[in-house]
């Protein structure tokens, strides 16, 4: 098993009408072993920005923490929030500064841009960057989880429509994996309101 | 020295095994594959079959038989291929076999193993021993052993001397025993089923840790799920106890409450 299936994840974001909608699995394991259930793979950079980093969870974390610094800082000399757009620039870049000595994650950023209009994207370790219109995914899950987005994904879905579709996305594509799973994490994101929800799922 | 017994029951569909005189040759044997390092291909072939031993599956001899249990999952790596695979095999209306490593090895070793007793059977006008029945599928599997075969297999059953547990593996080991679990997820079914274990159980009791002790073994261990499923060897035969989805198992033995989650209301961040 390499070196990114190491502690197993699954990620996937999805844009609607006005919102976006962003989860992940909730295991941490080494190798087979499960060691934790409860695991936050997603984390707030801002209100209206999310960003969740799959792959090595120490990598995850470590370069989690980097980019809250470096939006801080940003926040402080700017006055103002990052756009999603600039974050996902931000992240790339620092990916690319380690390209012979990686971080081995994989990160998925989800957050509403200017007028609110939803914006989602992926990366490989090194910083390519993706941006999708519909849905992006990361993770060991991730070919089960193209499969499912790609057959339940409508355009312009409203918020717990959207919901409903990535939820039954991430837990049945984390059924066909053996590192990810053991529950889900939601976040639906509008204009207005955040809504965190936990997904009851298969424990096996 | 191949121990061919095996494959004597088996006619070849070229019949070579006739020759000119009428006179039946030598019985058919496996073909070995022609390869200038066969040394290493058997090393790759083990070593493809390897992580297939992901799976959970025990066995323990108590006061009342023999209780098995076992998960149902195959899966290739990362990827599960299956959620429903039969790993506890039916031998004979009173012997139970289980499978882990190779499905294939597993299955068809059980088959002919169960062959191997039927004919014991018939010629003796007697059923077989457990401790018979399992030194012959350890014979066989010992003279195939280093070319690549995987299995990892308990023989529990019933016999005039009562109940009977032997593990035997494709090494060539056989061991007897009361309590045996096999599989990447056995470490902690071993740790649910000793601490649980008492010679004096009932058969609920029995089946009811061999349930838990293979849903903790599910819930830890990434390469074994689906369902659990519970079987009893005891003097009238076998019988399958249950088979229980893991998945509901686990909001069984742990049921969610509703809690109040404390809602914190933020000001959205204005134009």
């Amino acid at each position: 098993m390499s070196i990114f299936e190491y502690n197993g994840s699954a990620l996937v974001a999805m844009v609607g009408k006005n919102c976006f909608a962003i989860a992940s699995d909730r295991r941490l394991g080494v190798q087979l072993q499960t060691i934790a259930t409860d695991f936050q793979r997603i984390s707030k950079i801002h209100d209206k920005l999310f960003i969740g980093l799959s792959g090595l969870a120490t990598d995850s974390q470590t370069l989690y923490q980097r980019l809250v610094f470096r939006h801080k800082l940003y926040q402080l000399r700017e006055e103002c929030d990052m756009k999603p757009e600039t974050f996902a620039s931000l992240v790339s870049s620092m990916q690319y500064e380690k390209r012979f000595g990686p971080y081995f994650c994989q990160p998925v950023i989800a957050g509403l841009g200017d007028d609110d209009k939803p914006f989602i994207c992926t990366m490989d370790a090194i910083g390519a960057k993706e941006l999708a219109k519909d849905f992006v995914v990361a993770g060991t899950a991730s070919e089960s989880l193209y499969g499912a987005c790609e057959s339940m994904f409508k355009p312009d879905m409203e918020a717990e429509e959207l919901f409903e579709t990535i939820s039954q996305a991430l837990l049945s594509s984390v059924d066909r994996d053996c590192l990810s799973g053991w529950g889900g994490h939601v976040y639906v994101v509008t204009p207005t309101e955040v809504k965190e929800r936990i997904l009851k799922g298969r424990m096996d | 020295m191949l121990d061919t017994t095996a494959l004597e029951s088996f006619p070849s569909l070229i019949s070579h095994g006739i020759n000119v005189a009428g006179e039946i040759s030598a019985p058919p044997s496996f073909q070995l594959p022609n390869s200038n390092d066969f040394d290493g291909f058997v090393k790759e072939t083990i070593q493809m079959v390897k992580p297939a031993k992901g799976t959970t599956t025990l066995a323990f001899i108590f006061k009342e038989g023999v209780m098995v249990a076992a998960d149902s999952r195959a899966s290739m790596g990362g990827y599960i291929s299956s959620q429903s695979v039969k790993k506890i095999i039916e031998i004979n209306p009173y012997m139970l076999g289980t499978m882990a490593g190779g499905a294939a090895d597993c299955q068809f070793w059980h088959r002919n193993l169960g062959i191997k007793c039927r004919l014991h059977e018939l010629a003796n006008k007697r059923r077989i021993s457990v401790t018979g029945a399992s030194k012959l599928l350890a014979n066989i599997l010992y003279s195939y052993r280093g070319m690549g075969s995987s299995v990892g297999t308990m023989i529990a059953g019933w016999d005039e001397t009562g109940p009977g547990l032997y593990y035997v593996d494709s090494e060539g080991g056989r061991l007897k025993g009361n309590r045996f679990s096999v599989g990447s997820g056995s470490p902690y079914a071993y740790g649910v089923l000793d601490s649980g274990y008492k010679y004096d159980m009932s058969v609920e009791e029995a089946s009811e840790l061999a349930r838990r002790a293979i849903y903790h073994a599910t819930f830890r261990d990434g390469a074994s799920g689906g369902v659990a499923s519970v079987y009893y060897v005891g003097p009238t035969g076998r019988k399958k106890l249950s088979g229980d989805d893991v998945g509901e198992l686990h909001y069984h033995y742990n049921p969610v409450t509703p809690s109040t989650v404390e809602q914190e209301m933020v000001e959205a961040a204005g134009p």
